[in-house]
């Protein structure tokens, strides 16, 4: 014969361990879990640093000369393509950190030019890695002026002269 | 259960309140991690680089040889790629200084400035 006297006790053991083990869940969750009001911050940092990279390689380097950004894009053909010294500038730009290991960003770079109505075209300018929709993705951006060769034959955004022109370089940026 | 004791009965329901007064509490902790998105995304969507930076091509792009065009490509690009109003008035002179009157609006954030050379 068996004694169940002691079975309200066994339930209310198991009763306070499932609640002690549920605090202990929520509690340790609430503190360690990455929280929709942290997500600005890396973005942010991301941004950032795009925004410096692409000021850096729009300051000229002397008053008589033309930043990096306008003399690259003044070089480029005009359908655009993979530049390379756009790529290794801007990755130097936003991978370089303390000691030998750089960091891993990719980024995507095309730039925003009007034709000569009030349609804008894009075209590509660089890029690390090509896009394939899943990154979580910043968007810098610099307006440049620039003032590119261009004919008849070969216009440039509409502009069939050479003549200074507003262009806007956006860059894609991400960690993978 | 029948020569069961049952006077701490009490024990055991003060023991139940407790361990539910924990939980809930617990759960208003596990709530407050989400306070602040509305202030992220708010930080985010603020266009503090943008009016920055379309502010700085229009101060220097006073001296073109080409004003309107290059307006037109700010103006328009702005508005396709930024989804931003932007307009300038061409560059002033009072008492010789040199001024430009800048407007940005991109339907949240709303920027004027009557810019003055020094």
């Amino acid at each position: 014969m068996k004694n169940s006297d002691g079975q309200l006790y066994t339930i209310e053991g198991f009763a306070a361990a499932l609640i002690m083990i549920a605090t202990a869940y929520l509690v340790v969750n609430a503190t360690s879990v990455y929280t929709a009001g942290d997500t600005h911050i890396s973005d942010m940092q991301l941004e950032a640093l795009g925004m410096d990279a692409l000021k850096v390689m729009d300051i000229p380097v002397s008053k008589d000369e033309h930043s990096m950004i306008r003399e690259i894009i003044e070089a480029t053909p005009p359908s655009g393509g993979n530049n390379l010294a756009f790529g290794t500038n801007f990755s130097y730009l936003i991978n370089n950190k303390t000691g030998q290991n750089s960091d891993h960003i990719q980024f995507s770079a095309t730039y925003t030019c009007r034709n000569s109505d009030i349609s804008t075209a894009s075209i590509p300018l660089s890029f690390s890695r090509n896009l394939s929709g899943g990154e979580h993705a910043v968007r810098v951006t610099k307006w440049v002026v620039v003032n590119k060769t261009a004919s008849a034959l070969n216009p440039f955004c509409g502009s069939t002269t050479k003549e200074d022109r507003a262009i806007l370089v956006e860059v894609l940026m991400w960690r993978d | 259960m029948a020569r069961l004791n049952d006077d701490a009965q009490w024990i055991i329901l003060m023991g139940f309140l407790v361990s539910f007064s924990f939980f809930f509490l617990a759960m208003v902790i596990n709530q407050s991690t989400v306070v602040g998105q509305t202030t992220a995304e708010s930080v985010i969507e603020f266009p503090k680089n943008d009016i920055r930076d379309v502010r700085g091509v229009i101060i220097s792009s006073v001296n073109v040889t080409n004003p309107d065009v290059v307006r037109s490509d700010i103006t328009v690009i702005s508005l396709s790629r930024k989804n931003a109003v932007v307009d300038y008035s061409p560059p002033y002179i009072v008492s010789n200084h040199t001024v430009i009157t800048i407007h940005y609006n991109n339907g949240v954030t709303e920027f004027n400035e009557n810019w003055t050379s020094l």
